[in-house]
């Protein structure tokens, strides 16, 4: 049972799926990649049959992006429509089915850094929201959330700046540094605007990736295994920030402590 | 980004509109040739045409990989790159556009694919509104009767075939363009279509269009002379 964020598409029925649709997201280099390997791995050795999937990768528009990346000349809105028109390609011909075959399937990004990347571009979040509402509701969306000064390193030692992750076309006079910072800065702010209107389940995306790895497990053991995701909901309110988890349990341990005292 | 009907720029946008068969193309090519004659600066512009874009159009027509919504996302998507990179500029410019199908033509061929008519008018918000949109209002016999003796056939998507309406060409594209003529009798209050009899002897249409596009280019105070 799934259901869109308010526009059907024709043909397209989403009442039957049977499958789970698990989101990652988050910012460029922030280590999404790696987990949804190692999430895949794991899940299959559970006996789940798992579907991975991205952005840009249809077999009808795939290439035309990227063609059209190559010369730097595309236009925000078309950049945005060409990106949507991809996410309708896959969605119909790659998610959807995988869903009804009754898959877990695990998506790096998902319609929340495609609507992030083009308000970071200046287009009306209204607009934006709106094309993208004949996605699906999603069953987790798993935000790993990175500072920018956390994400600069793993940039620059590692793959080195890259002309769209540093917004060199907002801010083409600048050199690549400059530019990095105010894009991913931007758009971190834009994620943590999404994060809270479409219910993210965030993740610091600081430690180790086995430590990511296992908060992970733990979020979709939730929604695979019922009897957990009922005895999770009982135990704690909706697990929002470690942060508030630690703090009853200070409060909690202290508790103890007057009563004894 | 500027909404449908925010836009305030100097030139003037002419568009036509209308089912196959409709002479709507004529009658686009015949203004083109008097306002050159007349000295404007004036540019044509033909949808499903940029050069980003349409490679993936064509691709997917070919092998048949579009549906509704990709066929819908692809056309705004084409649009999109001749908007931002054409229409926008020169009218800003100063230029008199023709466009030879403008979002009209999706509006009436997506909601007739099945697709969420408010989602696709919200899907080209960031269009101009055009100075006038022409509607050549045909009926379906008469428009079905020019294609059939100016080629062999209709093309897939033209008529409509991926619906599944018919297995029939011909029927198929009877059906799906008596929807489209639908949709677009809906645009004509909507959006303040300009009809015109398509009908008509092809010199009466044209004079009509002239009188009403010179109203318009009168008022104008920036307009461009060509070069």
């Amino acid at each position: 049972m799934k259901e869109s964020y308010g526009v059907r598409l024709p043909g397209l029925e989403l009442d039957d799926l049977v499958g789970k649709l698990i989101v990652l997201e988050g910012t460029d280099g922030v280590g999404r990649s790696t987990q949804i390997r190692l999430l895949k791995e794991w899940l299959e050795q559970q006996g789940h049959a798992v579907l991975d999937t991205g952005l840009t990768r249809s077999g009808l528009v795939g290439k035309g992006i990227k063609r059209a990346k190559e010369g730097h000349t595309l236009g925000r809105i078309t950049l945005s429509l060409f990106y949507a028109t991809d996410f309708a390609d896959r969605l119909e011909n790659e998610i959807v089915p995988a869903l009804r075959a009754g898959f877990v399937v695990l998506t790096d990004r998902y319609i929340y850094s495609l609507m992030a990347r083009s308000m970071v571009r200046g287009l009306d979040p209204l607009w934006v929201r709106n094309i993208h509402r004949f996605a699906p509701k999603p069953d987790a969306i798993f935000y790993l959330r990175i500072g920018v000064d956390e994400l600069i390193p793993r940039a620059v030692f590692t793959r080195g700046f890259d002309y769209w992750e540093s917004g060199m076309d907002l801010y083409s006079a600048e050199d690549m540094y400059d530019s990095f910072r105010k894009y991913q800065t931007a758009l971190l702010d834009q994620f943590d605007r999404l994060a809270e209107e479409f219910s993210f389940d965030v993740i610091d995306a600081r430690p180790e990736p086995r430590v990511i790895f296992e908060q992970l497990k733990a979020g979709i053991d939730r929604i695979l295994t019922p009897g957990v995701a009922r005895a999770a909901e009982t135990a704690t309110a909706p697990i929002e920030s470690s942060e508030a988890a630690v703090a009853m349990m200070i409060e909690e341990v202290s508790e103890e402590r007057r009563k004894r005292a | 980004m500027k909404r449908y009907g925010d836009h305030r720029i100097p030139g003037r946008l002419f568009v036509v509109e209308g089912i196959d068969g409709s002479g709507k193309s004529t009658q686009l090519m015949l203004l083109h040739q008097w306002l050159k004659a007349e000295g404007y600066g004036v540019v044509f512009s033909e949808w499903n045409s940029s050069p980003l874009v349409k490679d993936t159009t064509k691709r997917g027509k070919k092998k048949q990989l579009l549906t509704p919504a990709t066929f819908s996302l692809i056309h705004a998507t084409d649009f999109a790159d001749r908007t931002e990179r054409n229409i926008i500029p020169l009218l800003k410019a100063g230029a008199v556009v023709l466009c030879d199908r403008y979002i009209y033509t999706a509006f009436a061929r997506d909601a007739s694919r099945g697709m969420d008519a408010e989602w696709i008018r919200e899907l080209y918000g960031f269009a101009v509104k055009p100075t006038v949109a022409f509607y050549f209002r045909v009926p379906l016999e008469v428009a079905m009767k020019r294609i059939n003796d100016a080629r062999a056939g209709f093309k897939y998507y033209e008529a409509g075939m991926d619906l599944g309406l018919s297995d029939d060409p011909d029927e198929s594209f009877r059906l799906f363009q008596g929807r489209i003529l639908e949709e677009y009798d809906k645009m004509i209050p909507e959006f303040g279509l300009t009809v015109i009899d398509a009908t008509l002897p092809i010199e009466t249409q044209q004079q009509e269009m002239r009188l009403m596009v010179l109203a318009k280019l009168t008022q104008a105070k920036q307009l461009r002379v060509a070069p």
